[in-house]
C-alpha cells in the first residue's frame, strides 16, 4: 500500500499542477475582469459637482457648477430666491426674505457647503464637490 | 479528478473568506457624514461626524436634535410650551411669583451671573427690558426698511433702570427663579445657545460619538478631533460679504469651542447706518468697536458669553480680560478688516 501511494503522488501532482494552473488562470482572469468592472463603474458613477436646491426639505432641482446659470427659486406662496452659478460657485444674489442673511453668505463650491434661507425654508447644498479644507465656520 | 474538486473547493473557500473579511472591514470603516436641521435657536445647525453607516449617523443626529430642541424650548423668551416652565414663564411671573424650573435653567442662569461678574457687566442676561425694545424696532425696520427708526433714548434709559441682576433670585435647592422687579426680564440670547451646545457636546459623548463637530449658527464645538486623529479646521468668517475671501483665517479645534459675535449678519439700517443686534449695557446702543470678535476656549457657554462681552469692550480692556482668564483666546476683526489676536490664539493662514 505504502509503496503504491508513494508512486501515485507524483502522477497526481502532475494532474494537480495542470488543473491548478488552469484554475489559477481562470481565477486571475475573473478577478481582473471584476476589478476592471468595478473601476469602470466607479468612473462612470463619479458625478460632477452640483448645487442641489431644496424647499422645505424636498429636492427641487440639481444644477452642475460647471455651467453659468441664474435660477429663480420661486414658491407658490410668492417667496423667491435667486441663485446664481458662476465660475464654479453657487451664490444667493437676491431673496424675498426680510433678513437677507442668505444673500450675505459667501458663495459656496465645496462638498457639503450650503446656502440657507431660513425664512423661505430654501436650502442650496453642494454635492459631489471637491473636499473642503474647512470643516465648518464661525460667524 | 477528485483532486481538482478539492483545489476548487479550497479556492472557493479562500475567496469566500477574503470577501467576508473585506465586508467586515468595510462594515467597520468609519465614513464621514453631515446633517443639517433648522428648527432650533432660529438658526442652522450642522452636525459633522463619523459613523459605520448612514442609518447609524442619522439615528444619533436624531437624538442630538431632540436634545437641542429641549434646550431651545427651555431658553425661548417668545413662546411658552406645555409641560415645562421656560424663560418666558419666568419673565411672565416677574414681580408676581416664584417659578419652579428645570436644573438646566438654574445652571444657565448661574453661568449668566458668573459671566456678568467676570466681564464687569458687559454681558447681561437681566437686560431683557432694553433688548426687547431694540428687538421690536429692529424687526419693524427689517420688515419696512423705509420706515426704520431707532428706539427713543428716553424709553431706553427708563427701561435700563429695570436691569438689576441682583433682582434675579435663584434658589438652587428648591430649583426656583424669581424676578423681584416686575418690569425686568431675562434675555439669554448671549449665552443660551453656547451653553446648550456645550451640553449637546457632552451628550454626544454619552451616546458614543467620539468625533463630532457641532455648529449651531456658527457657535462651534468639537468633540474629539477628526477620525484620522487630526483636529477639525474651523474658518473664521470674513465680515465683508462682498470679499472673494470667505474666511479671514482658520483655527484648529479639538475638544474645544469657538464662538463669534459680529455685526454683519443680524442688523438693520436707519438712514444708512447699521445697527446690529448686540447692545452695549453701558450705552444701551449697539457698540461700534469691531466687525466681529471670536473666542476660543473649552466651554462653549463661556465662549458665547465672552464673545458678546468682548464685542462690547474696547480692545485693550478686552485683551487684558482675556489674558487674565485661563485657557481663553480671542481674535478681534476691526471695522477696517484688521486682525488682532490674544497671545495664545493660533490663527492659520486663510485658505
Ligand atoms: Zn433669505
Amino acid at each position: 500500500m505504502e509503496r503504491m501511494e508513494k508512486s501515485a503522488v507524483p502522477a497526481d501532482l502532475n494532474v494537480m499542477k495542470k488543473n491548478d494552473l488552469r484554475l489559477i488562470a481562470a481565477l486571475v482572469i475573473l478577478a481582473a475582469a471584476a476589478f476592471g468592472g468595478v473601476m469602470l463603474y466607479a468612473r462612470l458613477s463619479t458625478k460632477e459637482p452640483e448645487a442641489v436646491v431644496y424647499l422645505e426639505g424636498e429636492e427641487k432641482g440639481r444644477y452642475p457648477l460647471s455651467e453659468n446659470i441664474t435660477i429663480e427659486i420661486r414658491q407658490e406662496n410668492g417667496n423667491c430666491n435667486i441663485l446664481q452659478i458662476k465660475d464654479g460657485k453657487a451664490d444667493m444674489i437676491e431673496a424675498s426674505c426680510p433678513d437677507k442673511v442668505c444673500v450675505r453668505q459667501h458663495p459656496v463650491s465645496r462638498q457639503g457647503e450650503s446656502l440657507v434661507c431660513l425664512p423661505n425654508q430654501a436650502v442650496v447644498e453642494i454635492q459631489n464637490g471637491q473636499e473642503a479644507e474647512i470643516d465648518t465656520s464661525t460667524n | 479528478m477528485k483532486k481538482i474538486y478539492r483545489v476548487f473547493i479550497l479556492a472557493a473557500v479562500l475567496t469566500f473568506c477574503a470577501g467576508f473579511a473585506l465586508l467586515q472591514y468595510q462594515g467597520q470603516r468609519l465614513e464621514r457624514y453631515q446633517a443639517q436641521f433648522f428648527d432650533c435657536f432660529d438658526t442652522v445647525t450642522t452636525i459633522t461626524g463619523y459613523a459605520k453607516s448612514q442609518e447609524d449617523f442619522s439615528q444619533k443626529v436624531g437624538l442630538l436634535q431632540e436634545k437641542l430642541m429641549f434646550y431651545h424650548k427651555l431658553y425661548d423668551i417668545y413662546h411658552t410650551y406645555d409641560g415645562m416652565n421656560n424663560i418666558k414663564n419666568i419673565n411672565d411671573a416677574a414681580g408676581k411669583e416664584v417659578v419652579k424650573v428645570e436644573p438646566e435653567i438654574i445652571e444657565l442662569l448661574k453661568l449668566g451671573r458668573d459671566m456678568y461678574e467676570k466681564t464687569g457687566g458687559e454681558v447681561q442676561i437681566a437686560y431683557g427690558s432694553v433688548l426687547s425694545l431694540w428687538h421690536k424696532y429692529r424687526q419693524e425696520g427689517i420688515e419696512h426698511p423705509d420706515q426704520a427708526e431707532l428706539p427713543p433714548q428716553e424709553e431706553l434709559n427708563r427701561r435700563a433702570k429695570h436691569t438689576n441682576m441682583e433682582k434675579m433670585i435663584l434658589d438652587e435647592k428648591a430649583s426656583t427663579v424669581y424676578l423681584s422687579d416686575k418690569e425686568m426680564s431675562l434675555d439669554v440670547g448671549s449665552i443660551g445657545k453656547g451653553y446648550a451646545v456645550s451640553r449637546l457636546a457632552e451628550y454626544a459623548r454619552e451616546i458614543g460619538m467620539e468625533h463630532v463637530l457641532i455648529s449651531v449658527g456658527g457657535n462651534v464645538c468639537a468633540v474629539g478631533g477628526k477620525a484620522d486623529g487630526t483636529p477639525w479646521n474651523v474658518g473664521v468668517e470674513n465680515p465683508d460679504s462682498n470679499s472673494s475671501q470667505p474666511y479671514m483665517c482658520s483655527v484648529e479645534l479639538e475638544n474645544q469651542s469657538i464662538v463669534t459675535s459680529g455685526d454683519y449678519q443680524r442688523y438693520y439700517e436707519v438712514e444708512h447706518v447699521r445697527y446690529c443686534h448686540i447692545i452695549d449695557p453701558d450705552t444701551n446702543m449697539p457698540p461700534d468697536y469691531f466687525s466681529s470678535v471670536s473666542v476660543q476656549t473649552k466651554d462653549s457657554g463661556q465662549a458665547d458669553a465672552l464673545s458678546t462681552a468682548l464685542f462690547n469692550m474696547e480692545y485693550k480692556v478686552g485683551l487684558s480680560l482675556v489674558e487674565r482668564l485661563p485657557d481663553v483666546e480671542a481674535m478681534w476683526i476691526g471695522k477696517d478688516g484688521k486682525i488682532r489676536c490674544s497671545s495664545g490664539f493660533k490663527c492659520n493662514e486663510k485658505k
